[in-house]
């Protein structure tokens, strides 16, 4: 079934462009195998966190570069992920730990069972991991989507400040805030519509859901997907206005 | 600028307030609840997996004084066994609080931490947003009310499918009209993501049902006393309405703008404009839905190849849910560029008429 709704896909990618479309069908290709070896080298025992930083970087290279092309917009908006992902680690790490999200919750019980639990390797890690990973799509989207709608706004009038062009990023920041937000929201109830369905076959009160495990490794892995989205806001918008000034004056030296 | 200092201050107060509350809202409920003073270890064991996996696991003496009921303030000792994994255990710490159940440690006490990510969320979205970010956290709350309602309805007796529809249209008419007002350019978008998921909706139900399912796996559902097919045709449904929602309005106020700069542009140069804008979105928003996705798939990966299961395996079964939900949310976003070029070019130029 995935098979022919795959092929319906790349159908239609290539409706809308054959080079592109070809092209992003196999940079998702790409980031699925990148995506599979880094699985794997967690499961071989190497520190997940550490595997899952690297793997940030390259699909963000791979989604970039590739698809989008080697130019000022794209290396801005790299820079701008980077910075959102290591201040992020730090808080993911921390929130991680603290609220014990860890592992399975008990209504995975059933799809785990046929598994042995002695597999020695610290599942808070892995969490942590998952967060980030997970993050990585939305907060590449809002980076490029203001470097290069920034980058058009510079184009159309040089002469705009520093300061005008941070504020003018911000401005488009707030517009497509909303949009990324509905996007999270209803991908999240996609996944969420089963759980709550459990939830009322078991009884559960308000109070036992949001206490329970899965609930709340589901809330905290998508805020932190949203947080990621809003706060590479004011990074890529101040990181592009300064490239964007600091160019312009090399031009001008050398003129 | 004063307003907004104004406001943050306002809201940083509440936040504190609320998780001084949170943080002691013991009374709220009726299982026990204590908080631990000491840990001590007892003992250690170490079990062995078929693959010869060692793993350690540890039984410690948790002591704790209780925090509500009418036993309040006793103090008692309850045995817990956390293993290094911690697959299914967790590691408790002191000052932790934790539900017991049958003198057994049933869980953390976790809706604090729920409360920090909350107001960590809503508190950059106001200082990134102003404004709209205010708007969306109100956007938010009311689609996550009406998705609660139709469950309500759900659980009653109502149809699942039936129901879905009737939501999307009522979510993406609040979510636009609250994201971008009540204006032309709105409504193209609105009724362009309705038709494109209702599209796509047709199409998932058709290779559903020529398919019979096969190379999907409902392990993941196997929890659910209801027939899953019910639940996995709406899910996916839902899941193509907020990506859909973003390309059409970038679509639908492209197209606006364009006519409003060039009233004579033809047709022929509308559709090829609106192709550009949409190959641009199409890459980053794929690319959203598929992390978003595929990352749940991790901790049951690691189980599984830890297990000896081979990859394949691991492909067909445990992940193929989260792979549907990508490829059916990405068909949605790609439909929806033409979908809305077509309709905002109708209507758009039969109002110019």
């Amino acid at each position: 079934m995935n098979l022919i709704l795959a092929i319906i896909l790349l159908i239609l990618m290539l409706y809308i462009d054959k080079n592109r479309g070809f092209k992003l069908f196999l940079g998702l290709i790409f980031n699925f195998i990148i995506l599979i070896i880094l699985f794997y080298l967690m499961a071989l025992g190497l520190n997940p966190i550490i595997c899952a930083l690297i793997g940030c970087l390259l699909i963000s290279y791979v989604i970039l570069y590739f698809v989008n092309g080697e130019n000022i917009k794209t290396k801005t908006a790299i820079k701008s992920v980077i910075v959102v992902i290591l201040i992020l680690s730090v808080l993911i790490f921390i929130m991680t730990n603290i609220s014990r999200i860890a592992g399975f919750g008990e209504e995975a019980y059933e799809e785990i069972n046929m598994f042995s639990y002695d597999v020695n390797i610290d599942f808070t890690n892995i969490t942590i991991a998952l967060i980030l990973i997970g993050l990585i799509g939305v907060t590449v989207d809002a980076a490029i989507a203001i470097s290069s709608a920034l980058y058009e706004v510079y184009t159309n009038n040089k002469n705009l400040s520093k300061k005008e062009l941070f504020k003018s990023g911000m401005n488009i920041g707030k517009d497509i805030l909303c949009t990324s937000m509905n996007t999270l929201l209803f991908a999240f109830l996609s996944e969420f519509m089963t759980l709550v369905i459990w939830y009322y076959e078991c009884n559960y009160s308000f109070i036992d859901i949001i206490n329970s495990k899965t609930f709340a490794s589901e809330i905290i892995k998508i805020m932190f997907s949203a947080i990621g989205c809003v706060s590479v806001i004011p990074i890529t918008a101040y990181i592009t206005s300064n490239t964007l000034i600091k160019n312009k004056k090399q031009m001008e030296e050398i003129a | 600028m004063k307003k907004k200092t104004l406001l943050l201050i306002i809201m940083i107060i509440i936040s504190i307030f609320s998780l001084i509350f949170v943080y002691n809202d013991d009374f709220l409920y009726k299982e026990k609840i204590i908080k631990i003073t000491n840990i001590k270890k007892i003992k250690e064991d170490i079990s062995i997996n078929n693959l010869g996996i060692k793993e350690k696991y540890t039984t410690k003496e948790i002591k704790g004084i209780i925090t509500n009921t009418k036993d309040k303030g006793k103090e008692i000792t309850v045995k817990y066994e956390e293993s290094y994994s911690s697959v299914i255990t967790d590691k408790y710490k002191i000052n932790d609080k934790v539900f017991i159940k049958d003198n057994n440690i049933k869980g953390l006490k976790r809706d604090f931490y729920i409360c920090i990510m909350l107001i960590i969320f809503i508190i950059s979205l106001y200082l990134v947003g102003n404004y709209k970010g205010l708007l969306s956290i109100i956007s938010v709350i009311i689609n996550t009310t009406i998705f609660y309602l139709g469950l309500l309805f759900y659980f009653k007796g109502a149809n699942l499918l039936i129901i879905s529809i009737i939501e999307s249209i009522l979510f993406t008419t609040i979510s636009l009209f609250i994201a971008e007002g009540i204006n032309k350019k709105t409504n193209v978008a609105v009724l362009s993501t309705i038709t494109t998921s209702l599209v796509v909706l047709i199409i998932t139900y058709i290779v559903i049902k020529q398919t019979k399912y096969s190379g999907l796996n409902f392990n993941e559902l196997s929890f659910l006393t209801v027939p899953v097919e019910d639940i996995i045709i709406p899910e996916l449904f839902i899941g193509i309405l907020g990506a859909s929602m973003d390309v059409a309005i970038t679509i639908s106020s492209s197209i606006s703008e364009l006519i409003s700069k060039n009233p004579k542009i033809t047709n022929k140069q509308l559709r090829k404009s609106a192709k550009e804008i949409g190959k641009d979105i199409m890459s980053t928003m794929s690319n959203v839905l598929f992390f978003t996705y595929i990352c749940s798939g991790l901790p049951i990966f690691i189980l599984a190849i830890r297990n000896g299961f081979s990859f394949y395996n691991y492909l067909t079964t445990n992940i193929s849910l989260e792979i549907s939900r990508f490829l059916v949310g990405s068909i949605g976003i790609i439909l929806t560029i033409p979908i809305t070029t077509y309709l905002s070019i109708k209507i758009y130029k039969e109002v110019s008429k």
